[in-house]
């Protein structure tokens, strides 16, 4: 019995990474499409339980740093390039007999992309000069790293900050976010958004298959690992001794602190982790999609993450990474829409009704979520909780 | 810009000098043993508003730190950022147009009004219920789309009173269902984290009656009639420069500062409902028990007052206010769904601003906020980033508040009765 959890969590990563392959229904792109969203939705809401299940810290600005990841990887991928001859013109530095190049901010123009500095050296070139983009890969790395660093300085300013204040500060720096994507329109083009090279933009070879750049096996399984990533070194944090101040701290942060836990340290590691993360998340997905806009920061999105990490179970990351998968399949399910008597009913809309409900629902009357209880009860083994808690002490820490 | 330098060499100037009162005066009030609670904020604008000697007279005589030197260094040192900017900047609108500027700073004056008293609603629930409600902007749209209903749709002959009226009593309804049904918990202690689960519960509600609205409505903007025309008025009657001029949308001061009918119309019936609603908190028995359970919930229940009542009573209030100023405001804006979220981000600036759960803070926030906003958008030199920029401004003061004031303005230190101890 006390195995199921296990068991059944193991099944779910082989059913995972089984399924691109044995998937043999129609609508092939369209399925994988929503699964890889979903996991995308699964790193945001098992980062933020970590955040706010486990370390009690509810901060509403996550898809603020995975709008820093996304955006950190346009940007590098849109105004940094490599080429085997000097522009003359771009703010260039000599890399390792090639030249570092910095394209010159140009906005959106009306002839869009052929005013810039680079283009214009291009035109000039002919193909005598070679011009590489930046690897993707370094670009997601940035993108995490300045997400995490966003993550540590916000995580500085704000964590000394009580419940209700943390949460409008984190929702309005998201705000901030959103505000000087859509105005600096030199820089980040604003609402016009900024288009990425894919994920495999020349396409990959994996085992002696050969995948174009459009394929969705490639992507699939890049935010799979990234998920498994995540998850991994969430697990790894909540059962070492930094779990366990962790949520000392959400208990009682006055006792944690007297006790000789360094409460702010802890909770700036583990915002910073978290928010690198979900930039981690962010920047993957932008090179999936291939396009960042400021829309993706909308409340809308924050509060997905939310619901899907409730609605899971807000104090297990697990169960909110498996909550989010699946209300993902879900919402998708029910985007159909139809007439009851003549009345067209919208579900476009009315499935995000339904969903607000859930969530209050599920606030009110399992507040564990719905899959952490499940997951609890395997792992109990029908003992009764006191009995666990009563060996646990003598036994060192155990995690359902 | 024609100076950029000289502004940002004073702003960079000012900022550095700021943070080192702040820092070293905390560390000086420490070592000598007195109150720091009010150092960080009085050294930053000490440091600020006189630089080396503000921060050198503050160090060296240490004195106590009142309202009234604080307020006067934050006064100069806003005085001085408007000089610097005055210098770099001489042809700026809002710099060289003394009307621009009259009319700027009282539309700002009047949008903070209506901002303050929505924030009243959000520090109303947060005093009582110790919940920062993250419905707040979601009322403040159904109160707007309820007029467009009620008056428009439903019952095309009802005036607007009727509107108003009706979206207000519907969205108290809401409020105290809601709190009924989700927010009960919280109080019997069945909960362990009550304030991050009252916060979780709003958002939900949020995220519901938005999206309600939108499926039921759809995302077609509306728009109601302004609700009374004023009379055409000339006041004084025959002379060269009139005080008041009156048009039907339009009310003029000495031909110079231009308000909007609805704007009017709505900070004037903004400012009555707070006089009402001051008459009920401080002069009627229910406000007088609202209060009570703010500062104490046990010594409320003892005195015979049921403070779940108090509580249902407030949250639906508050959703109430919210709601009015929504209903007042529609027509002024054309109103969608989504139109909620950014007097809400105002809100919550507000409250913060002002202390949460302070009264008085939140209207005196608002209207700094509002003035805050005007200055913005009016004299950044490149309109659309200023008007994109708007969210912005409200958090930059937002941010300081809390680097350097974290109870806010008029906040007590611990603010809210049980359950704004938690988290």
């Amino acid at each position: 019995m006390r195995q199921v959890p296990n068991i059944a969590g193991l099944g779910l990563v082989l059913f995972f990474a089984a399924f691109p392959l044995v998937y043999t229904g129609g609508n092939y792109d369209y399925v994988m499409h929503v699964l890889i969203t979903g996991f995308f939705y699964a790193i945001l809401a098992s980062s933020w339980s970590m955040l706010a299940g486990y370390a009690g810290q509810f901060s509403f600005g996550h898809m603020a740093f995975m709008g820093i990841g996304a955006y950190g990887a346009a940007l590098f991928s849109h105004y940094f390039y490599l080429t085997s001859a000097p522009t003359g013109t771009c703010t260039e530095v000599a890399f390792f007999g090639n030249w570092l190049v910095i394209k010159n901010a140009i906005g959106v123009t009306s002839t869009t992309l052929t005013q810039d500095c680079l283009q214009q050296a291009i035109a000039g070139w002919g193909d005598s000069v070679q011009v590489w983009r930046m690897p993707v890969l370094l670009g997601i790395v940035l993108g995490t790293v300045a997400g995490g660093l966003a993550g540590l300085l916000v995580g500085l300013l704000v964590l000394r900050l009580r419940a209700a204040y943390l949460a409008l500060f984190t929702l309005g720096f998201s705000e901030i976010i959103k505000a000087v994507i859509s105005a600096e329109i030199d820089i980040t083009r604003g609402q016009a958004g900024m288009v990425l090279p894919a994920l495999f933009d020349n396409g990959v070879v994996i085992l002696g298959t050969e995948f174009s750049r459009t394929d969705k096996i490639p992507p699939y399984y890049a935010m799979f690992f990234l998920l498994l990533l995540c998850l991994l070194i969430l697990t790894w944090l909540a059962r070492s001794r930094f779990g366990l101040f962790v949520r000392a701290l959400r208990e009682d942060a006055d006792a944690a602190a007297a006790l000789g836990v360094n409460t702010t340290r802890y909770k700036v590691f583990v915002f910073t982790i978290t928010t690198a993360m979900a930039a981690s998340a962010g920047a993957v997905q932008a090179h999936y999609i291939q396009i960042v806009t400021p829309n993706m920061l909308f409340l809308l999105q924050m509060s997905l993450v939310v619901a899907m990490a409730v609605i899971g179970g807000v104090e297990n990351f697990v169960a909110a990474a498996l909550g989010a998968i699946f209300l993902q399949i879900m919402l998708e399910l029910m985007r159909t829409s139809f007439s009851i008597g003549g009345v067209a009913v919208d579900m476009t809309v009315w499935r995000l009704v339904f969903f607000g409900v859930l969530l209050m629902v599920v606030l009110r009357f399992f507040r564990n979520g719905l899959i952490a209880p499940l997951i609890d009860y395997f792992a109990r083994a029908g003992m009764a909780e006191e009995t666990i808690a009563k060996r646990a002490a003598g036994a060192g820490e155990t995690q359902p | 810009m024609q100076t950029p330098e000289i502004f940002w060499t004073v702003i960079l100037w000012m900022i550095g000098w700021g943070v080192l009162g702040a820092v070293l005066l905390r560390r000086r009030y420490l070592a000598r043993d007195l109150d720091t609670s009010n150092v960080p904020f009085a050294g930053a604008m000490a440091g600020a508003a006189l630089g080396p000697v503000g921060v050198g007279l503050l160090w060296l005589r240490t004195p106590a730190l009142s309202a009234r030197l604080t307020t006067a260094l934050a006064l100069l040192a806003v005085v001085l950022i408007a000089a610097a900017f005055s210098f770099a900047d001489p042809e700026n609108n809002c710099v060289a147009n003394g009307a621009f500027r009259a009319s700027q700073i009282t539309n700002g004056i009047i949008i903070g009004i209506i901002y303050g008293f929505m924030a009243l609603g959000l520090t109303l629930i947060f005093s009582i219920l110790g919940v920062v409600s993250f419905a707040h902007g979601e009322f403040y749209m159904i109160g707007g789309m309820l007029v467009y209903y009620i008056t428009v749709v439903w019952f095309p002959d009802a005036g607007p009173l009727m509107g108003v009226l009706g979206a207000c009593f519907i969205a108290f309804c809401i409020g105290a269902v809601f709190e009924r049904a989700m927010l009960t918990p919280m109080y019997t202690g069945k909960i362990d984290r009550p304030v991050e689960y009252g916060i979780l519960a709003t958002f939900g509600l949020a995220f519901t009656l938005q999206y309600f609205v939108q499926a039921m409505h759809g995302a077609s903007p509306v728009k109601v009639q302004r609700f009374v025309d004023f009379p055409r008025l000339r006041f004084p009657d025959g002379t060269e420069t009139a005080w008041v001029t009156t048009s039907r949308g339009n009310l003029t001061l000495f031909e110079t500062v231009s308000i909007s009918n609805p704007r009017f119309v709505a900070a004037v019936t903004c400012i009555l409902v707070l006089l009402a609603l001051l008459y009920l908190l401080h002069r009627t028995w229910t406000g007088k028990a609202l209060r009570a359970v703010s500062q104490d919930r046990e010594a409320a229940a003892i005195a015979g007052i049921d403070p779940n009542r108090m509580n249902m009573l407030a949250f639906a209030l508050g959703g109430m206010i919210a709601a009015l100023a929504g209903a007042l405001l529609v027509q002024a804006f054309s109103w969608l769904p989504q139109v909620g979220a950014i007097p809400a981000m105002r809100s919550f600036v507000i409250v913060v601003l002002g202390g949460l759960g302070s009264l008085p803070g939140a209207f005196v926030g608002g209207i700094m906020v509002g003035l805050v906003e005007a200055a913005g958008t009016g004299c950044i030199p490149d309109a659309q980033k200023a008007a994109s920029y708007i969210p912005a401004y409200g958090m930059i003061v937002l941010t300081l508040t809390l680097l350097l004031r974290p109870t806010g303005l008029f906040g007590r230190r611990f603010s809210s009765g049980m359950h704004g101890q938690g988290g």
